[in-house]
């Protein structure tokens, strides 16, 4: 486990997601990564019914990297509240549908080819949101450091070399926040959990 | 007559049926003593015997029957004796018998012991008869003897008993190891709460009395049971009906602390 | 080409006593098409291998009698050689509801290692529990058992949950086979949060006997009837009926 930045690859006219996930893979073997299977992150939101009062949302998601947890983020008002919880904690959600109902149509995920090059950790995701193709999502993994002030910047010449200049200079503001803190697998669901938000919001070829 | 000799040949049948019943087990009692003695075991043995006694057991019920002719009335009587050997014989004892000649049919027909067997037996209850009174005497002080052992036995064995069964009702009545209250106390507990609520905590600190439960009432009631109230109000209203329960736990946990000296 | 992922998860060590196998790992190939958490859990819903249901026997024994109940426990669970497990606990009881009575609450506890501050929190839901007739030896609750990292407290309080009671619960756990059989002692939460300030609320240690399995294996409760049967009289595990505690 090592610090993960997530970046939105944009999407151009003449390219489909496929053939972009495509185009982007042509690119990172040739860098010499292997693929080493495929990955997906997944999102299922619920939200409080009215006679509770005010509105809370519960994102629940699954990462594929942390097979047996399942990562709950509760949001009340200004207040965030994090969970991780082992697998069960899907069949709790399901005792509380009388209280928390799913929204299905919001439910969103990231799926695609992971690949290994050295230290980073590659993975290629298209982002689909019930079964409606949302945009693709490079997600990079530097596993030998937890701290992201010290990852970053070498984080950044990955990327930038990779994507292009499509990378800004700055790390993102996520990662800003807590760039001397130890990075958890909470950060990576946080940050896939932001771009979900902004997916969720925009319709279409960004 | 003919009725009579009609039951005189089932009986007889009867008998020479189980007779072979009791010789085929002997047969085979004897085969097993003679060809299995290195593996045979002791039950198998006793199993054998037991087999025997069953086929005398029901020969005997078969001549003690009622019905069944009284066979001593009927005589047996040889008519032919010869020294020559009879084939007929021969197979009807399986070659046990080869003639039926006159130093053998006494033998063979008695019904009565030897004379010489007889006459050992008429000396032996004679001698039992007139055993002399000293020897009887003798007897006698054996048997009280003994009888004053047995009894002194049955003394100690009879105050062993009463002290094993003391004990076991002693530890009957000192076996109070667990109290239905109790697990009552402590299921409710964890299970619902019961004394373990905030609310009571404070009832049991502020000594109990009937009081605090005028009040929580009051106070749950006083709630204005608006519809944005929230969880909060909602879980108070419903613990309302169960309130008067909560104190009388709280009576029981307080009486229970005291033993504690805390 | 096989990949066994890395786990957060949550050290085997669940909280106290109450260990789950884990459930499932997923082993992937490159060829295979990865399947939502989702499908896992379906799929073994179908299957039926989540222990969900628990099958519980309920009993106590008085703090004269405690060591000989420990003693003969040693004698006939399995862990003869490490002696017994101890556990010092934090148990929460929260409840959620959708609106006012008669709607029903959705009961969730919590708790948490005292004595292994940085243990997994376990989070459960329990069902209510169902006596059945006679011929059934035990209760059967569904329970769903979660070990969850330590903010679960703070996630149902904002979640909308009300925090109904607490205790602290100190004792032993032992094991036999499948089974668990905990001895232990209730304290009610002292006003201060040192510990000398908890008062027990009993003078006798709870004794539970328990099982959590997949549903339908109800052979295990005759196992339990047979092993309470083994304590008595020394302790009297029954079914105990909640309803009538209630009222």
């Amino acid at each position: 486990m090592g610090v993960t930045v997530l970046q939105q690859f944009p999407m151009t006219e003449n390219r489909t997601g496929p053939q972009t996930i495509e185009f982007l893979t042509k690119r990172i073997v040739a860098l010499g990564a292997v693929q080493t299977g495929q990955f997906l992150v997944d999102c299922e939101t619920y939200m409080s019914v009215p006679q509770l009062g005010v509105q809370k949302t519960v994102h629940v998601l699954h990462n594929s990297e942390q097979p047996a947890s399942v990562f709950a983020v509760l949001e009340s008002g200004s207040k965030v509240v994090p969970l991780i919880a082992d697998g069960l904690f899907d069949l709790l959600m399901l005792k509380m549908t009388s209280i928390y109902t799913s929204k299905k149509q919001t439910k969103i995920e990231s799926k695609g080819p992971r690949f290994e090059i050295g230290d980073f950790c590659v993975k290629l995701g298209s982002v689909t949101m019930s079964q409606n193709f949302k945009g693709v999502l490079v997600e990079v993994e530097y596993r030998p450091c937890v701290v992201p002030g010290s990852a970053w910047d070498l984080m950044r010449e990955f990327l930038q070399g990779f994507i292009g200049s499509v990378v800004p200079n700055q790390a993102p503001q996520y990662l800003q926040n807590r760039m001397n803190d130890i990075y958890q697998p909470m950060d990576t669901i946080q940050q896939y959990l932001e771009h979900f938000g902004q997916y969720r919001k925009t319709t279409g070829v960004i | 007559m003919q009725r009579e000799e009609k039951q005189l040949d089932s009986a007889l049948e009867a008998i020479i049926m189980r007779v072979n019943d009791l010789k085929t087990a002997i047969a085979a009692m004897i085969f097993k003593l003679e060809h299995e003695y290195e593996t045979l075991n002791w039950p198998n043995f006793l199993d054998n015997f037991a087999l025997i006694s069953g086929h005398l057991t029901s020969l005997s019920k078969i001549l003690g029957n009622d019905k069944a002719p009284i066979m001593r009335n009927l005589a047996v009587l040889p008519l032919l004796l010869s020294p020559e050997k009879d084939e007929d014989l021969m197979r009807l004892t399986e070659c046990r018998i080869s003639t039926f000649a006159h130093d053998l049919v006494p033998d063979y027909l008695r019904t009565k012991p030897e004379p010489q067997a007889e006459q050992k037996m008429m000396q032996l209850e004679v001698k039992a008869n007139n055993l002399s009174y000293d020897t009887a005497h003798d007897c006698n002080k054996q048997v009280t003897q003994y009888n004053k052992v047995l009894s002194h036995v049955w003394d100690i064995a009879n105050k062993a008993r009463e002290e094993w069964e003391g004990e076991a009702g002693s530890r009957a009545t000192q076996a109070q190891t667990s109290s239905a209250a109790d697990t009552h106390v402590l299921v409710a507990a964890v299970g619902v709460g019961k004394g373990l609520k905030s609310d009571s905590v404070q009832m049991v600190q502020s000594g109990v009395s009937p009081v605090p439960s005028g009040m929580m009432v009051g106070r749950s009631g006083g709630q204005p049971q608006a519809a944005g109230q929230g969880p909060l109000g909602n879980a108070q209203m419903g613990q309302m009906g169960k309130t008067p329960s909560a104190i009388k736990t709280n009576i029981k946990a307080a009486s229970q602390i005291h033993p504690y000296g805390r | 080409m096989f990949t066994v992922r890395t786990r957060i998860k949550i050290p085997p060590r669940a909280i106290n006593a109450h260990r789950r196998p884990i459930i499932y790992i997923k082993h992937r190939t490159m060829a295979a098409p990865i399947s939502t958490a989702m499908d896992s859990l379906s799929a073994a819903l179908k299957s039926n291998i989540i222990p969900n249901q628990e099958y519980l026997l309920q009993g106590s024994v008085l703090d004269s009698a405690v060591e000989v109940l420990l003693h003969r426990l040693r004698g006939l669970c399995d862990n003869v050689d490490s002696g017994p497990e101890t556990f010092h606990d934090h148990e929460m009881c929260f409840s959620i509801r959708r609106g006012p009575p008669p709607e029903q609450p959705l009961l969730l506890r919590v708790r948490r290692a005292l004595d292994y501050q940085d243990m997994p929190w376990q989070l459960r839901y329990i069902g209510q529990p169902e006596l059945g007739d006679k011929s059934r030896p035990t209760i059967v609750r569904s329970s769903i058992d979660i070990a969850t990292s330590n903010s679960v407290v703070e996630f149902l309080t904002e979640l909308g949950c009300r925090l109904d009671f607490e205790y602290i619960v100190r004792g032993y756990m032992f094991r036999k086979g499948r089974m668990k059989v905990t001895v232990s002692k209730i304290f009610k939460m002292g006003q201060g949060k040192l510990p000398e300030s908890v008062e027990p609320i009993s003078q006798s240690y709870l004794v539970e006997l328990s099982v959590l399995a997949p549903s339908g294996q109800d052979a295990i409760a005759e196992d339990m009837r047979i092993f309470a049967e083994q304590l008595r009289p020394l302790v009297q595990l029954e079914k105990i009926d909640y309803k009538r505690l209630v009222h």
